[in-house]
């Protein structure tokens, strides 16, 4: 579904140029659960930056569900990030000014969609994540997990392709985190492909497979154990029913 | 797409005191462009009056006898036919008050005798060249003849009035509305009768700030030397006017030593000193009313960047979702067209208001609404011109924007 | 603290250099348009005697038309007098001083090579300098014997005396009024009454006039006014006799009374005066008899109109926008400086503290754009004076005369300006400190 073949970004300045990401490959199928992990400094960043088309790379190709994305302008570009990916950040990046329903709203304002199917997709992405009954809500009277649940309300309430996620726990205590992981494996789980970039190697094992990188380029692939063993083992307690743990 | 209006409108009904403070100098805007706007045009209007007289031409003079030698007659006679007789001059009059100053007489005058009075009319002394030195035209009737010009009041006939007179048409309606006037006498205070000769179309006389400028009456008479001395008007031909001021002033100030000649100046010198005042309003209504658009401007444009820079965070992350650039400058005109939208509704009451209490003191007719319409929609423009660099500058803030931590 | 404040501020405007300019610009621009009207307004609507305002009366008596007031806006009596009335009044004692004048114009020549020139003369009797408290550089007035039999004595002004005798002390010279002989007896001092409050006939601001002469001259040699003449009655007026006993207003009547008592008897006096000839068939109209004081008669003859008011009505609005506008520009500039600030509240500044930080910038550039508002309005009056000047062709009297720079006035002016000004900025300095410290600290 995704394809990166050799993707270079230079930074340049007056004196130096420095290589975010050095030949970087990667080709993700559908419905698979990624790790791009690294120390900070290693290009997970830019990588990330590059795979959700918020940046553009100077050599390589890539292509998205079949799309070569050197060629799009900025406007497809938007539209594939409106209709294909789906984001969710480290810092949440909610509008402080709108509620949670708003919010969640803010991407489906740029398709074409009725009010009602706008309505219908808003209240599901939130029954999913369990905060149904915040909608009128503001950020601030959020805790920082439910915050970022309703970011990932946000990103999948629009039916993307795959999930961009980039420390989406970096901001959370444990308990929180461990909600917010095992709510993207449920999302997972019904279909939707997820890249998440971490640096906390924990993170990483939840998913099915890790993309390790180090000065821009990828250092080793290491394929885990099926996740249902990884997650027994590090997180007793948690059940996989979709929706129970978040009333 | 939707306009998505309402989660505009919620997010900027939580962040209101940029919002309010802009609008509110909106509102004041509207309220001055409208206002100033008006009484600006009501000076153009009352200083472009058409006033008959050929204005740019016309020279006046002013001489006073002072010895007990001094002839006021002979005087005239010798002033008017060497004036006369320069090249350049079209023709020239003895005329008791200069047109358009502020200055000359004026008395009753009536239909029948005995009739209410009118109010005061205008009314000027020429000799036979006065129609043709005015320029004014006559639209019936007939000049006046050298025979039918009387001597100069005295000391001991100084109420007297004339056998003809000349009228403007303005006057001939007021006092014999739908009738031709020609033949008919009318009155003065002491019941003496004057028979109207002659139409004159359009004039304005001596007293431009007066409630009827274009009542005029023209009298067949020398000017008594009785209140400042004797004028003189003089009309050139175009391009002559100050070669002609600097020979009479020349030559009138040596030619009679009984006399000092006070002054020579264009007719447009008493004019524009007649209008000083309402053009000094004009000039200071436009400028005050261009400082407040600017200094609006100045604040939508600063409230625009400021939002703009204090929501990078939250512009990248609506690029990150899917907005494209014109999407971005889209929700920032909506904005601020929010802001200049309710700016501009309470100015409409406040420009109301503030001619409502115009009209009553001045009493002008109420504010005409096409001004009104006119100032909103110029004002709702301005207000989104000044956003609209602001805006566009908003569209290219990257989406990368959004995965920066610091 | 202050001085530290003080760099503060500075830096803070070395860093938004444009958005400072931009503010002090619009505060400057509020502040000259407000000093510019006021100056004129102050001008127009000023008092020239106002320390003699509860001793100095004009005199009217409404003598006129039963049918219509003296003009369709004005209620009350015409602003001027009849010779008979003023001269019956002014015989009486009641008055500490009195004068009754009108101008005229003369012709004075026989001053060596000067050319004969026309003056304005003022036909007044001998309390009008004392009375209206006229400084004298050489000379004096006449004592009251001058004045009938008229005596050939003239009183210059400073400008016309420039003009004959070069400025020096003329007192004895004589020279020709209308052909008459004078004798110069005194030549006053720089004296422009703005306004021209003893006889607004001629205009509000006109220049007063250039000689002074006793009265009876005027009748002697039957001059007209050269002012306003008004008359409403069918009576013939064929010469300067009829014209003098005649119903028509061409005088101009001050009294002075030290006290309520003398102005109760002149009241009585003059109201007796009518009940008399309203017998007799003069004064048709409802009795309407005033002594009206300087300030009251200022409002009467309505020296400041309602356009005055306008313009002073859009000054004031303009201030409050640029004022508006500052708040709002304000609250911009703190509030983009809030990360610094969140690090000093971090740091352990109080509220009070930052508050009073940004309220030294808000004076800092409340001074400076009063300062630069003082220089424009300089200019802009400068400037304004020049184009009135050239359409008077140079010479006194008209608008140029109001926009002399009235020290005290925009002094005030600035200080009320500057407080205006720190007022519009105490929200947005209070509002700065107001913020937890962490929502700056942290990325936005």
């Amino acid at each position: 579904m995704l394809r990166m073949h050799d993707v270079s970004k230079i930074y340049r300045t007056d004196l130096i140029e420095t290589y975010a990401l050095r030949k970087f490959s990667l080709e993700v199928a559908e419905g698979e659960f990624v790790a791009v992990t690294g120390p900070s400094g290693s290009g997970k960043t830019t990588f990330l930056n590059v795979a959700g088309l918020l940046e553009d790379f100077d050599a390589g190709s890539y292509e998205l569900e079949g799309t070569d994305v050197r060629r799009l302008s900025d406007d497809a570009r938007s539209r594939l990030r409106n209709e294909r990916i789906g984001f969710i950040f480290q810092s949440f990046n909610l509008i402080p000014d709108l509620n949670v329903y708003d919010n969640v709203d803010v991407p489906l304002r740029y398709r074409r969609l009725t009010a009602a199917d706008r309505d219908e997709r808003i209240n599901s992405a939130l029954e999913l994540v369990g905060l149904a009954s915040r909608m009128k809500h503001m950020p601030a009277q959020l805790s920082g997990g439910q915050q970022q649940r309703v970011a990932i309300a946000r990103a999948i309430a629009g039916d993307p392709a795959f999930l961009l996620a980039d420390e989406p726990t970096g901001n959370l205590d444990s308990l929180m985190s461990r909600q917010v992981m095992d709510l993207l494996e449920q999302i997972n789980e019904m279909g939707t492909t997820i890249l998440l970039v971490t640096h906390d190697p924990e993170l990483a094992r939840r998913a099915q497979r890790n993309v390790h990188l180090i000065d821009g380029q990828i250092s080793d692939f290491r394929a885990y154990e099926p996740r249902a063993a990884a997650v027994q083992a590090a997180a007793p307690g948690a059940s996989g029913a979709p929706g129970s743990a978040f009333a | 797409m939707s306009l998505g209006v309402r989660p505009i409108l919620s997010a900027l009904l939580r962040n209101r005191t940029g919002a309010v403070l802009v609008a509110v100098q909106i509102a004041i805007a509207l309220a001055v462009l409208v206002n100033a706007l008006y009484i600006v045009v009501q000076r153009v209007e009352k200083i472009g009056r058409p006033t008959g007289i050929d204005e740019p031409n016309l020279l006046m003079i002013l001489s006073t006898g002072f010895t007990a030698r001094y002839q006021e007659v002979a005087s005239i006679e010798e002033d008017l036919s060497w004036l006369r007789s320069l090249p350049g001059v079209v023709a020239a009059s003895a005329i008791s008050a200069v047109p358009l100053s502020g200055s000359g007489s004026a008395g009753a005058l009536m239909p029948r005798p005995g009739a209410p009075p009118t109010d005061s009319v205008n009314h000027m002394e020429i000799d036979e060249q006065g129609i043709a030195t005015l320029g004014v035209h006559l639209v019936a009737g007939r000049n006046f003849r050298h025979e039918e010009i009387q001597p100069p009041l005295t000391e001991n006939n100084a109420s007297q009035f004339v056998p003809e007179v000349i009228v403007s048409r303005a006057l001939a309606e007021h006092l014999f509305p739908h009738q031709n006037p020609l033949g008919k006498p009318v009155y003065d205070l002491l019941g003496q009768s004057a028979t109207i000769i002659g139409v004159i179309d359009p004039i304005m006389g001596n007293f431009p700030d007066n409630p009827h400028p274009d009542w005029l009456y023209l009298m067949p008479r020398l000017p008594a030397p009785f209140f400042d001395g004797v004028h003189y008007a003089v009309r050139t031909q175009p391009g002559q006017r100050d070669t002609v001021l600097r020979l009479a002033e020349a030559h009138l100030a040596k030619s009679n030593p009984d006399r000092v000649v006070n002054w020579v100046r264009p007719l447009s010198y008493f004019k524009n000193l007649s209008y000083l005042w309402d053009r000094a309003m004009e000039i200071y209504l436009l400028t005050v009313t261009a400082l407040v658009i600017a200094v609006t401007c100045l604040g939508v444009f600063a409230l625009a960047t400021f939002n703009v820079s204090t929501r990078t965070k939250q512009i990248g992350t609506r690029r990150a979702v899917g907005a494209r650039r014109r999407d971005i400058v889209r929700y920032f005109l909506i904005e601020n067209g929010l802001i200049t939208s309710s700016g501009v509704l309470v100015g409409c009451a406040l420009a109301l208001a503030a001619g409502y209490w115009l009209s009553l003191e001045y009493a002008l007719p109420r504010l005409n609404l096409y001004y009104l319409v006119g100032g909103v929609l110029a004002l709702w423009a301005i207000g989104q011109l000044a956003a609209w660099q602001p805006a566009r500058r908003a569209a290219t803030v990257p989406p990368s924007v959004a995965t920066r931590t610091v | 603290m202050l001085g530290y404040y003080t760099r503060l501020a500075l830096k803070s405007f070395g860093r938004n250099p444009g958005l400072t300019t931009l503010m002090v610009l619009a505060i400057a621009l509020g502040i000259a348009v407000c000093i510019m009207t006021l100056t004129v307004y102050h001008a127009m609507s000023g008092n020239p005697i106002w320390w003699k305002n509860d001793r100095l009366y004009a005199v009217t008596m409404d003598n006129w038309d039963p049918n219509q007031p003296w003009r369709p806006d004005w209620t009350g009596p015409p602003p001027q007098m009849t010779y008979k009335d003023s001269q019956y009044l002014f015989s009486s004692n009641i008055p500490e001083r009195k004068v009754v004048m009108y101008s005229v114009d003369g012709v004075i020549s026989g001053v060596g090579s000067a050319a004969p020139e026309r003056v304005s003369t003022r036909l007044t009797s001998a309390d009008f300098f004392a009375m209206f408290e006229v400084p004298f550089l050489y000379g004096n007035g006449w004592s009251a014997s001058a004045d009938r039999p008229a005596q050939p004595v003239i009183v210059l002004s400073r400008e016309e005396n420039e003009k004959l005798f070069g400025g020096s002390n003329s007192v004895g010279r004589t020279l020709r009024w209308n052909d008459h002989e004078f004798r110069v007896i005194g030549v006053l001092d720089e004296w422009f009454p703005r306004p021209k409050y003893y006889d607004l006939n001629g205009g509000n601001f006109a220049p007063p006039d250039k000689a002074y002469i006793p009265q009876q001259w005027g009748i002697d040699l039957a001059l007209l006014n050269n002012e306003d003449t008004d008359c409403w009655r069918a009576e013939k007026v064929d010469n300067y006799k009829e014209f003098i006993a005649s119903d028509c207003v061409w005088q101009q009547m001050w009294v002075e009374l030290p006290d309520a008592a003398s102005r109760e008897r002149m009241q009585s006096l003059i109201d007796g005066y009518w009940a008399e000839q309203h017998k007799a068939g003069r004064f048709p109209r409802a009795r309407d008899n005033r002594l009206t004081n300087v300030a009251q008669w200022l409002r009467d003859n309505k020296v400041v109109d309602n356009d005055n008011r306008v313009l002073v009505g859009l000054a004031f609005a303009f201030l409050a926008l640029c004022l508006i506008n500052t708040v709002g520009l304000l609250l911009a500039k703190f509030l983009n400086g809030a990360t610094i600030t969140g690090v000093r509240r971090a740091l352990g500044a109080s509220r009070r503290q930052i508050f009073v930080q940004h309220l030294v910038e808000v004076g800092a550039v409340s001074v400076v754009g009063a300062a630069l508002g003082l220089l424009l309005a300089t200019l802009g009056l400068a400037a304004v004076h020049h184009l009135y000047a050239a359409a008077h062709l140079g010479q006194r009297g008209g608008y140029q005369e109001l926009t002399h720079f009235d020290v005290v006035g925009v002094v005030w002016a600035v200080i009320l300006a500057v407080a205006a000004t720190v007022a519009a900025g105490l929200y947005p300095a209070w509002r700065i400190g107001q913020l937890p410290p962490a929502v700056y600290l942290k990325s936005q």
